[in-house]
């Protein structure tokens, strides 16, 4: 009986081992034969974890129609076209499907299992991070993650703006910035799901120089808002550094100097009531609603024109008195004038402003510089008297030369010796 | 003697060697006391809100709310001093209509002279010095100055609290060159009030007349020699006129 016993144990701890091993062995699969094409640099090892080459996979999703019918109804479609992945930047290095594809282990893989189709995306997107974690750690500040996690399944994830299997390359290999011509997807990628918006950016100044002329010198969206720490653009943090993000480009005489723009926008903003604030408040309270307008508050938000706009231009003075007016409903047509534009004062621009200047510049150096010497002036006479004071009641030599009665002296043409003197005084008084 | 006699003899004797002169009524005074206060709250809320870029500024300024706070004191000390201005030119010019407006504040020709002489004097080219009557060169200069301060002050404020009202009726570009000219006549006058006024009524000699009316006779016969003699009829030969109050 105990050795039956003890026999059933063995058997059911083998079990379990084996049980054990399987599972251990889905997480860490081991190499076959990884198909690895392309590989950019042939002496390379092969990635250790890869189980299962990619022809094997594309002996069932390299045929077009596998499809799967998810919990919800919906179908998910399995076929992936070797081509685009190919051409891929992971194709194209040599990545294999199962690196991203983790769970798979060995053929026959398990079931997958997803609700719906946006269910499937968000489980597949957990895979990036494995390679790309710094880009993972940033997505989590963004306002897209955040809705995410509080619910919304429709909030972007990796795939959403760099695609599953068709992901280009990015950033120049060597500098690690991104290339020139990566700008000009950019807005399109937002704009599946701001489409509005897009269509708003298409009519800006930016949008129709990006997008129309392909001047990757104009800001696509990412250069507002972020690339994967995407901010909610609608706290009043945003809004009061807001200035700031304009400013990167706008004060670049790099950029700015080829299309004739002022750099001076940020520094004659700052330097007005409204700038001024806005920059107080941004350093002091990041966090201060204030109804202080920003850039984008007089210059729109994504309908950007140029100021030269011969319909919405903020040149147009109706355009600008509008502006105005959302804060300043009493405002009229001479209002705008209040606002400086953006000139440094001179007299051409803003003649009034630059003569009260000059003004002043010459009247406190000449009026209150000449009553401060006045003041010295008199202040100084004044000290000198009571020092001749002080001495004139002991010896009473200078004393005599300035206050006493001229006549005694006239009498005595060089008062030199003090002695003397008091011996006029003792005669005088004597008489 | 009396005990009542003896009273009488040395209260007469008190009387005069307290012999005191009227320079200011108390509505002067009054006036005085409301500019000053006005101007001081005006000048320390005022400060921060010109150099709101530097970071002592932007410590006080720091949110949206105190801002607020500090523009409707700055506002209300405005308005004290608008009323202020009202009644002294509202009594300025009933006393005209009346034909008892003292000329004495009204600068002359002779203001001039004795500004030149003084001049002379302190550059030791003289050695007289000037003989003064109610109010010397230099007091009429402080009020006139204060007076027209006061009148930018009033004028360019106003611009910039209300731009909208003004911008219905002048140019737009008042706006700005009010908001100038504001923030830098507040700093001509501290700068005024500081060296010119602070020296001659705290440092040249300490005169309080203005907050109690009265001056001394020793005071009035050094330093308003002419109004002395106008009023006493006794002539100063030998008056040290002292400084140029």
């Amino acid at each position: 009986m105990i050795g039956r016993h003890r026999l059933i144990i063995a058997l059911l701890m083998g079990t379990l081992m084996v049980v054990l091993i399987g599972i251990l062995d889905l997480e860490s699969p081991q190499v076959m034969a990884a198909r690895l094409p392309q590989v950019p640099n042939p002496t390379e090892e092969p990635d250790p974890r890869l189980s299962l080459s990619d022809d094997l996979c594309l002996e069932c999703h390299g045929q077009p129609g596998l499809i799967l019918e998810l919990e919800n109804g919906e179908t998910l479609d399995l076929y992936v076209s070797p081509d685009d992945y190919y051409q891929s930047i992971h194709g194209m290095e040599g990545y294999a499907c199962v690196q991203c594809h983790r769970t798979i282990g060995n053929f026959p893989h398990p079931p997958f299992v997803a609700s719906s189709k946006r269910d499937a995306t968000i489980q597949f997107n957990n895979t990036c991070k494995h390679c790309h974690l710094s880009q993972h750690v940033l997505t989590q500040d963004s306002v897209h993650a955040r809705a995410l996690a509080e619910g919304n399944i429709e909030a972007a994830v990796c795939s959403d703006c760099h695609t599953s299997h068709e992901v280009r390359q990015i950033n120049d290999p060597v500098t690690n910035e991104p290339l020139p011509e990566t700008r000009l997807w950019v807005p399109e990628t937002c704009a599946q799901c701001h489409n509005e918006i897009y269509q708003k950016y298409l009519t800006s100044v930016h949008g129709s120089a990006l997008v129309d002329e392909e001047n990757t010198d104009a800001p696509s969206c990412i250069d507002c808002h972020g690339v994967h720490n995407i901010e909610d653009p609608t706290t009043t943090e945003f809004r009061l550094k807001s200035p700031q993000i304009c400013a990167k480009c706008h004060t670049d005489p790099e950029i700015m100097d080829k299309y004739g723009i002022s750099t001076d926008v940020l520094e004659t903003y700052v330097a007005d009531f409204h700038g001024t604030t806005v920059t107080l408040f941004e350093k002091q309270t990041p966090d201060a609603e204030t109804n202080k307008p920003v850039c984008y508050d007089c210059h729109g938000i994504h309908d950007i024109k140029s100021p030269d706009d011969p319909e919405k231009g903020l040149h147009v003075r109706e355009n600008l008195l509008e502006r105005c007016q959302v804060c300043h409903p009493d405002a009229t047509i001479n209002f705008p004038d209040a606002w400086l534009s953006h000139y440094i004062p001179s007299p051409k621009d803003t003649p009034l402003v630059y003569f009260v200047d000059l003004f002043y510049k010459i009247f406190i150096p000449v009026v209150l510089g000449s009553m401060g010497i006045l003041v010295v002036l008199d202040l100084s006479k004044r000290l000198r008297d009571r020092v001749n004071q002080v001495n004139g009641e002991s010896s009473s030599s200078v004393n005599l030369i300035t206050d006493s009665d001229e006549s005694e002296l006239n009498g005595h043409d060089s008062p030199s010796e003090p002695s003397s003197i008091n011996g006029i005084q003792q005669e005088n008084s004597h008489d | 003697m009396s005990a009542r006699e003896q009273f009488m003899t040395t209260h007469a004797k008190n009387i005069e060697a307290k012999r005191v002169y009227r320079r200011f009524t108390a509505g002067q005074n009054w006036e005085h006391a409301i500019l000053l206060i006005s101007g001081i709250v005006l000048f320390f809320t005022g400060l921060p809100q010109k150099y709101r870029t530097t970071s002592w500024s932007q410590q006080i300024l720091s949110t949206p709310e105190r801002l607020e706070t500090i523009q409707q004191i700055h506002h209300i000390a405005a308005i004290v001093l608008i009323l202020l201005v009202i009644y002294h030119l509202g009594r300025a010019i009933y006393l005209m209509i009346q034909r008892r407006l003292p000329a004495a504040i009204f600068p002359t020709i002779q203001d001039l002279r004795d500004a030149w002489q003084m001049i002379k004097y302190l550059l030791f080219l003289s050695k007289d010095k000037p003989k003064f009557g109610k109010y010397n060169f230099e007091q009429k200069f402080t009020y006139w100055f204060i007076f027209i301060i006061v009148g930018i002050m009033v004028f360019t404020g106003i611009i910039i609290w209300y731009p909208e009202l003004i911008t219905r009726y002048l140019p737009g570009g008042l706006v700005p060159a009010a908001k100038l000219a504001h923030s830098t006549e507040a700093i001509v006058a501290a700068i005024f009030i500081v060296i010119w006024h602070f020296y001659h009524v705290h440092l040249e000699r300490l005169n309080v007349s203005i907050f109690t009316g009265y001056l001394n006779e020793e005071d009035m016969k050094k330093y308003h020699t002419l109004e002395y003699q106008q009023l006493t009829g006794e002539q100063i030969e030998d008056a040290d006129t002292g400084g140029s109050q």
